[in-house]
Order: C-alpha cells, then sequence, then structure tokens
C-alpha cells in the first residue's frame, strides 16, 4: 500500500519549501506540518476535515476553513456495526465540496485517533489525496496558530468514489485463521495498553468493558500505539518507526493486522505501517469487540482473569 | 486545553459567584418576595438573565449549528428528555427549595456569606443525588427513555424559536409588573456610586443582564452554566467507592445536562467554577459587609437537610437545577428548561402556602 507521491504534491511541497525558505522535510505524502497547513489554508482545492472524538470542538474553533465529519454519524453506519455505505460517504464528500482533484488533509483530537480512522475510510474508497496533519489539533493549538469558529460553506463537489476495497480491511474469519495458523504468514498488532493486551483488564478505565473475555487473540504482539508518537504527538521519524515495530518482529516481509478494542487507535498504527512505512497492513476494525465476544476462537489469556468472576 | 478550560471556569465561576450575591440572585428569595409581598423586580431579573441569554445562545447556535432542522443537537446545550418524570423532579425540586430556603445555587453563595447552615442542606443535596442515581435506572426504563428530547429551533427555526421564547417571556414579565407593589422606597438615593457598588444590593435585573451575558460566555467557551455537574460527580464517586449505587446507568451519559461522571481528577472545570463561586461570594460579602456567621438552629438544620435532600433527588433526575436545567436549559431553547421552571414554581408556590398554613 506504499503510495507514490504525485507529481503535484511534490511540486507544491518543492515550491513551499523554496518560497519560506525553510526545510520542510516532514512534509511527505502521508503527513503534513501544521506550518505547511496554515501557509496552504487559502488554496481552493485543500479540504481541511476535522473529525474530533469530543464532540463540542469543532464548534468552539477549529482550523479555518475545516469542515466537521463527525464519526459516529458521518463516518458509519448507525444501524448496523460497518462504515458509512459508499453512497453516504460520497455525498458526505460532497457536501464538504471535495472534487476529484481536491487535497485533504485530516486532522483531530486526541492524537488524532479518529483522524487517522477517517483517512482510513477514506482509502478503502480509493480517495487518495489524503493527509493527516501531523500532531493534530493539540499541535496547531499548542503553537497558538489560529482558530475559527464560522462554520465553512462549501458548494457541492463532484467527487465520485470506488467501490469498497477490503485489502486494507481485515475481518474476523481471516483474524482466525491466522490467528489458529501454526506458521502464520500475516503480522499482527495489538496497539491497545500492556494490562489489556495480557488480559489483566478487559477495558481500559471509564469504558464498559463490551466483551466477555480478556486477552488477546494468539500471536499478536503489543505495541501501544503510544510508542509511535513523539511527545508532541507528531508521529517519529520513518527510521524511528520501522525500527520500533522491527523490535517486535514487524519488519513488513509478511502482510500486517492491526487491531484494538473497537478499531480507531488502531488507524493510527495502520496509519504508520501503512502509508508512513508503505507496509501491507490491514486495519481489523471488528478488533477486540468483536473477537473478544466470538464463540470458540482461540485467545491468548496471560493474566487468566475470568470474566463475571468474583 | 483542559487547562483553559480550567482557568475560563474559576474566572467564570468567581464571576458567577459575585453576581449572585451582588444582586441576591436566590430563585427562591426572588420567588418569595412576590408571593409575599407583590415585589416582583427580583423575578424581573431572572426573566432579563434568561432574555440576554437567548438571544446570546441563538446567536452562538447559528454558529454551532448553521441549520437547526437537520435533526442533530448543538453539542453540549442542556436540552433534556421531556417526560412525567421531568415534571415530578421539578416539583420536587421547587418543595426542597422552600423547605431550605434556598436552591442550589444559592445556598452555595450564602456559604460564601457565612451560612453554615447551607453546608448542611449540601450534605443533603449529595445524599440526595444517591437517591437519584439509586432510581435513575428504574425511571430511565419506565419513562426517560423513549421520552422526547425537544429543541424548538428544531421545529421554528432559529427566529421563531427566538421570538416566540421572547414573547413569552415578555407575557409573563406584563404579569409580574401589573401584580407588582412598588416596595417601601430604598435609602439608596443619597448614596454614592461607591456605596451603590460594593455596599449595597444590585437590582436584580442589574445582576439578570451580567448573568445572562456570562451565561453565553460559559456557553461559548467552555460549557452552558450549571452548578450541580460536581457535586454528582461526588455523590457518585462516593456511593461507587461504598459499592452501593448501580454500577451502571443506563443511557446518563447520553444526554446533555449536568453530567455526573465518576470522579478521575481532582479539579474539573465544574469542580474550579464552583470553588471559585464560594470564593468570589466570600470575598464580595466581606467587601459589603455582608458576611456574617449565621448561628444554626435544629429547626433550620433540618429544613437545609431535608430540602437538601429533596432538591439532590429532583436536581439529578432533571439532570440539572434552577441554574443547569432552567437558566441553561430555557436560554437554549430547550422544552426542558421550561417544563422545569413550571413544575418548579408549582411546588415552590404549593409548598409555600402549606407552609404557611401550618404556621411553620
Amino acid at each position: 500500500m506504499n503510495k507514490k507521491p504525485s507529481f503535484k504534491a511534490f511540486l507544491t511541497a518543492l515550491s513551499l519549501g523554496l518560497s519560506l525558505g525553510v526545510a520542510q522535510a516532514a512534509n511527505t505524502d502521508a503527513l503534513v506540518t501544521t506550518d505547511w497547513l496554515e501557509a496552504n489554508l487559502d488554496r481552493d482545492d485543500l479540504r481541511v476535515i476535522e473529525v474530533s472524538v469530543n464532540p463540542g470542538k469543532y464548534e468552539r474553533g477549529h482550523i479555518p476553513g475545516a469542515v466537521n465529519f463527525r464519526w459516529h454519524t458521518d463516518l458509519v453506519d448507525t444501524v448496523s456495526r460497518d462504515i458509512a455505505s459508499k453512497e453516504q460517504f460520497q455525498s458526505l464528500l460532497r457536501s464538504a465540496g471535495i472534487n476529484e482533484d481536491t487535497e485533504v488533509v485530516l486532522y483531530g483530537d486526541t492524537n488524532n485517533w479518529f483522524a487517522a480512522w477517517g483517512a482510513w475510510v477514506f482509502d478503502i474508497y480509493g480517495v487518495d489525496d489524503v493527509r493527516l496533519l501531523d500532531g493534530g489539533r493539540d499541535k496547531w493549538e499548542a503553537e497558538g496558530k489560529p482558530l475559527a469558529i464560522r462554520p465553512q460553506q462549501y458548494s457541492p463537489g463532484n467527487i465520485t468514489v470506488s467501490d469498497a476495497d477490503h485489502s486494507i480491511r481485515a475481518f474476523l474469519d481471516e483474524v482466525v485463521e491466522v490467528a489458529r495458523s501454526e506458521n502464520p504468514a500475516t503480522d499482527i498488532v495489538d496497539i491497545r495498553s500492556a494490562a489489556e493486551y495480557e488480559g489483566r483488564i478487559i477495558a481500559p478505565e471509564g469504558v464498559n468493558e463490551l466483551s466477555v473475555r480478556a486477552g488477546h487473540i494468539p500471536g499478536a504482539v503489543n505495541v501501544s500505539w503510544g510508542n509511535a508518537v513523539n511527545e508532541d504527538g507528531t508521529f517519529k521519524s520513518p527510521e524511528e518507526l520501522r525500527a520500533l515495530y522491527a523490535e517486535a518482529g514487524i519488519d513488513g516481509d509478511n502482510p500486517v493486522i492491526t487491531y484494538c478494542r473497537i478499531g480507531e487507535r488502531s488507524s493510527h498504527t495502520w496509519f504508520a505501517l501503512s502509508r508512513i512505512l508503505g507496509y501491507e497492513v490491514k486495519n481489523y476494525d471488528g478488533s477486540w469487540t468483536e473477537y473478544g465476544n466470538s464463540v470458540g476462537v482461540p485467545v491468548t489469556n496471560l493474566a487468566g482473569t475470568v470474566w463475571g468472576g468474583q | 486545553m483542559t487547562d483553559q478550560a480550567i482557568v475560563l471556569s474559576l474566572l467564570l465561576g468567581a464571576g458567577f459567584g459575585a453576581l449572585l450575591q451582588r444582586s441576591r440572585f436566590c430563585f427562591f428569595c426572588m420567588t418569595r418576595d412576590y408571593l409575599e409581598g407583590r415585589d416582583a423586580r427580583g423575578l424581573l431579573g431572572i426573566l432579563t438573565a434568561l432574555a440576554v441569554g437567548l438571544i446570546g445562545y441563538h446567536a452562538i447556535f447559528g454558529l454551532f449549528l448553521p441549520d437547526p432542522g437537520i435533526g442533530r443537537l448543538p453539542p453540549d446545550a442542556h436540552i433534556g428528555p421531556v417526560s412525567w418524570v421531568l415534571a415530578i423532579a421539578a416539583l420536587t425540586f421547587g418543595v426542597g427549595m422552600t423547605l431550605s430556603g434556598s436552591c442550589i445555587s444559592a445556598h452555595l453563595y450564602r456559604l460564601g456569606e457565612g451560612a453554615i447552615a447551607s453546608v448542611i442542606a449540601l450534605i443533603g443535596v449529595l445524599i440526595g443525588f444517591g437517591l437519584g442515581f439509586a432510581s435513575w435506572n428504574s425511571l430511565y426504563l419506565a419513562a426517560i427513555q423513549q421520552a422526547p428530547v425537544v429543541w424548538l429551533p428544531q421545529t421554528l427555526g432559529y427566529s421563531g424559536s427566538l421570538g416566540l421564547q421572547l414573547l413569552l417571556l415578555g407575557a409573563v414579565a406584563v404579569i409580574l409588573m401589573r401584580g407588582h407593589q412598588p416596595a417601601a422606597r430604598q435609602p439608596n438615593a443619597s448614596m454614592s456610586f461607591r456605596e451603590q457598588i460594593f455596599k449595597h444590593r444590585w437590582p436584580a435585573h442589574v445582576g439578570g443582564l451580567a448573568i445572562g451575558m456570562l451565561a453565553v460566555l460559559a456557553y461559548l467557551r467552555v460549557a452552558p452554566l450549571g452548578v450541580t455537574a460536581e457535586l454528582g460527580s461526588i455523590a457518585r464517586t462516593l456511593g461507587d467507592e461504598a459499592a452501593i449505587l448501580p454500577e451502571r446507568l443506563q443511557g446518563l451519559d447520553g444526554f446533555s445536562g449536568c453530567a455526573t461522571a465518576i470522579k478521575e481528577t481532582l479539579l474539573s472545570p465544574n469542580g474550579a467554577f464552583i470553588l471559585a463561586l464560594i470564593v468570589a461570594s466570600f470575598i464580595s460579602a466581606l467587601i459589603s459587609g455582608d458576611f456574617r456567621l449565621q448561628p444554626v438552629t435544629g429547626k433550620k438544620a433540618l429544613g437545609h437537610f431535608a430540602g437538601g435532600i429533596l432538591m439532590g433527588w429532583g436536581a439529578m433526575t432533571a439532570l440539572g437545577c434552577t441554574v443547569g436545567t432552567l437558566l441553561s436549559g430555557i436560554m437554549a431553547g430547550a422544552a426542558s428548561g421550561w417544563l422545569f421552571a413550571a413544575f418548579c414554581l408549582l411546588g415552590l408556590w404549593g409548598s409555600f402556602r402549606l407552609k404557611n398554613r401550618l404556621g411553620l
């Protein structure tokens, strides 16, 4: 899933780097820096989209010109557990004024968790020109960059999205097959906390359990999503990321599956492995709330926590 | 961002505390003034706050949610489910106000004025909250879950909602002004400007104007005004530690209101707001000479305690009190705010008459 940098993006980065006279090395085909975004905000062919976890964030101040996508209604099917349908997603993009040639930058609160999840949904529907604001909302705010509260209306765009591409989305059957395999040819990364991975707890604090078994998918390695970011929330350099995952045995030779509790924090790792390192990665959005509730699937529960017991 | 929310909450809480203290913005006393002496100035002050808040909220709503008719609600606004539970909660809250002589926000600012008995009322409120949590799940399944959440702009549009509600407030104001009997002349005509600001209480409509504006600022920057989230949070945490409350409060987190989460941090924005409110009222009372340690009699303690329990139960099941549900709800164009106001007044009026008849 390595995305080749588009010529346009290359030119943009080049001209900007020249015009600002500063090194914009962090500007890749996966990420944009806060400085780059600020300098490009008035471009008509650029659409900035906020996907925050917490309601009320966007409304009380967002990156000027940004559009708000609500993860819990806009990007999902609210009745069946699934991502938004092709039609729903396409009309959402069109209402945000996105055309075939629009570049999209996603950002959000809490370390871009849901923005990265949004990037995954964009990718599933074949919308390629999508990048994340490195460091997300927190970095933008920390740098004192401007926020606006007036919502922006755009005339409807003309984008047509592709059919869902499931080569970056793992489903239960496939995950169980890997879990049961003697010599799996696929690596699994569990990005939850060590306590969840080891089965000491079923869900993080403040979250209902929603799963009736503790532990992790057999064979999965534990690299918490937080290891992939610097203190300011930006992604570590590709070299650091490569070393981090290689240490856990994920070197990109095998295809990778990422999962967490509900599939959104794992999108963050999906983004790092897939979009930054160019590995072949599927995000398993069913994650532990599906796997840990499935009947008859193998589970590794190191701590031996028994659900429902006293 | 959290730090900013805490700092803003401290400032807003301090402003609110000073305004409550300076203008004696006590829902119970203002209503009693009218019931006893036909002095409508206090209630007109509340109407002023509501009118200013309504205008400001609607201006903000236009930004937050340009089209009110698309089936979404504006973030964080206190728009609650409308059911018989809300009516009973408000009624109970009104009775509690009569028994304890103040609503919850007034107990908080009175505490700053040296009213020690308010501590007893607040302890009662905590217990009432506990009872509210204990009864929540059955009430939720019986009525709240299927109750409509009515937001007037959704059906009337912003202009219609604003126009209708301002008309309603205007109509109530006309009735009050007709019934108003001017009290004896206030001896402040010869007061210096400094005395009028720092010594004498401010006219209620001045307090109302300022509180309306403060409410709008609070909603824009942090969250709607409310004084019970932190109290409820403390009650829920205590009850949780003692394992006497249901582990899961069905659907509670899905409603906007004075939401009450288990405490995770010592100082939440609402906790900061409450603390600053009490401290600012204390300073304001010291300057004006209103500070007086007031003795607690047995009868007073009993009334405060019992009233506190009723108010706590009412505020929990109504998702807020006279501030969180009445003020912040009506300003937001929520039918739940109006329903709370009507039944709270009914409870207050009925219990007040009964109390007088029994000569208590």
